[in-house]
C-alpha cells in the first residue's frame, strides 16, 4: 500500500528516484523480502558510501576497503531473510562491515605479502605530483590544511585496531553507545573506556603538530 | 579534580554525560589547566579535521561488479538446490529399491512358511477313503432303440446303464440306421 502511493508521488514528479527512495530501511527490507529485487539497489545505494568510508578508515586501504564493501553487501543479500527485522538495519550492516574490517586487518598483519603492497601502495601515493584543491587559497593555507588532513588521517591509523572501531564509529559515522556496543559485540563499559582511550591517544598524537 | 581524573572522564564529559556536578567540576578544571585546555583543544581541531576530509565514493564500476557478483551468487544457489534435489532423489530411489527388495524377500518368507503350514496341514489330515476303480466291463453303455408308437410312427428311447457320473466315458449303443453295430 505504502509503495503505491509513494509510487504515486513519484508519477506526479515530487521526488524519489526509485519507488523505495522515500521508505525506512525496515520498510525496503520488507520489500526485497517480499521478492522486490529493485529494493535491494536501493539498500546499496544508501549504505555504499557510509561503508566504504567506515572501511577505509578502518583498514587505510581504498581498494581493498571496496572488495570489503561488496563482500558487506553479498552477505547482506545472503543472509536479509534471516535478519531480526526488530533491529536496525543499519547497526546490523555495520556488524557485518566490522567484522570483516577485523578479519582484514589480523589476515594482513599475519601475511607479509600484503603487508608489503599496501605499504608499497601508500608510497606511490606519497610520491604522486601535488595536486592543488582551491585555487583561490593562500600556498601557505593548502600547505597547512593538507599537513593538518594527513595528520589525521595518519593519527587515526595509529589507534590499535578496537580502539580505531569504535573511535570512527562514534566519531565519523555518529553512532550512538548502545550501536557501538551492538556492532563491536562489546558491553557498554568497554565501548566507553576504548573510545575514552582512542580520543585521548588521538589528541595526544595531534597536539604537538597544531602550536 | 587533576588532569588524570579529568582525563578518565573526558568522554563522558565531550558526551554530556556526567552528572552537572562532575559537570561543573571539570568544566573548572579546564579553565585552571593550561595542559587540558591545549588537549581538548587539540581533539577538536582533529576531530573538526577529520570531518572536513573529504568524503570517498564508490568506483564507476562498484555497481556493476556488485550486480555480476550478486548474479552468480544466485547461479550458485541454484545448484545447491539442484544437488539436494538429486541427492533426495538418490535416497528416494535407494529407499524404493530397498523397499521392494525387502517386500520380496518377506513375501517369499511367507509363501515359503505357507507352504510348510499347508504341507504341515496336508500331513495331518488321514487318507481320504481310495476312488471308486471302474473296471471297463462297468462303463456307462448308452442305448438307443425305437418302439412302435403308432402305426405310422416310432418313437427313439434312449437308456443309460449305469449312471453317467459314476463311470468313465460313455460307450455309445447305437442302431444301425445311425451307424451302430
Amino acid at each position: 500500500m505504502t509503495l503505491a502511493v509513494r509510487d504515486g508521488v513519484r508519477i506526479l514528479g515530487h521526488a524519489p528516484s526509485t519507488p523505495f527512495a522515500g521508505l525506512e530501511d525496515s520498510q525496503v527490507v520488507q520489500a526485497f523480502l517480499e521478492g522486490h529485487e529493485r529494493a535491494f539497489d536501493e539498500l546499496v545505494s544508501r549504505y555504499q558510501t557510509r561503508l566504504l568510508n567506515f572501511i577505509y578508515r578502518t583498514v587505510g586501504d581504498r581498494e581493498r576497503a571496496e572488495d570489503l564493501v561488496q563482500e558487506v553487501f553479498i552477505r547482506i543479500y545472503r543472509h536479509l531473510h534471516r535478519f531480526d527485522q526488530t533491529k536496525k538495519f543499519s547497526t546490523w550492516a555495520y556488524t557485518i562491515a566490522s567484522n570483516l574490517a577485523k578479519n582484514e586487518l589480523r589476515n594482513r598483519s599475519r601475511n607479509p605479502l600484503v603487508l608489503f603492497q599496501t605499504i608499497k601502495r601508500h608510497w606511490e601515493a606519497d610520491h604522486r605530483p601535488l595536486q592543488f584543491e582551491d585555487s583561490s587559497s593562500r600556498p601557505d593555507d593548502m600547505f597547512r590544511k593538507r599537513h593538518l588532513r594527513e595528520l589525521v588521517e595518519q593519527s587515526v591509523s595509529q589507534l590499535p585496531e578496537h580502539h580505531r572501531v569504535v573511535f570512527v564509529l562514534r566519531e565519523l559515522e555518529g553512532k550512538t553507545y548502545e550501536e557501538i556496543a551492538e556492532i563491536t559485540g562489546c558491553n557498554l563499559g568497554t565501548v566507553k573506556s576504548r573510545l575514552n582511550r582512542a580520543r585521548n591517544n588521538f589528541a595526544a598524537i595531534i597536539a604537538p603538530h597544531l602550536d | 579534580m587533576n588532569c588524570c581524573e579529568f582525563r578518565e572522564k573526558y568522554s563522558d564529559f565531550t558526551d554530556g554525560l556526567l552528572t552537572s556536578g562532575e559537570h561543573s567540576e571539570a568544566r573548572g578544571h579546564l579553565a585552571s589547566c593550561a595542559a587540558c585546555r591545549r588537549f581538548d583543544a587539540a581533539l577538536h581541531a582533529g576531530l573538526d579535521a577529520l570531518r572536513a576530509l573529504p568524503s570517498l565514493g564508490v568506483s564507476h564500476s562498484f555497481g556493476a561488479r556488485l550486480r555480476h557478483r550478486l548474479r552468480g551468487e544466485f547461479a550458485v544457489r541454484v545448484p545447491v538446490v539442484a544437488r539436494w534435489s538429486s541427492a533426495v532423489g538418490t535416497l528416494l530411489l535407494v529407499a524404493t529399491v530397498g523397499y521392494i527388495r525387502w517386500d520380496l524377500r518377506e513375501s517369499r518368507e511367507m509363501r515359503r512358511a505357507q507352504t510348510a503350514r499347508s504341507a504341515a496341514a496336508w500331513n495331518a489330515t488321514p487318507d481320504p477313503a481310495p476312488l471308486p476303480v471302474y473296471r471297463a466291463s462297468q462303463a456307462p453303455v448308452i442305448r438307443a432303440r425305437f418302439e412302435p408308437f403308432h402305426p405310422m410312427n416310432s418313437i427313439l428311447v434312449v437308456e443309460q446303464s449305469p449312471p453317467l457320473a459314476m463311470g468313465g466315458p460313455p460307450r455309445l449303443d447305437l442302431p444301425a440306421v445311425w451307424g451302430g453295430p
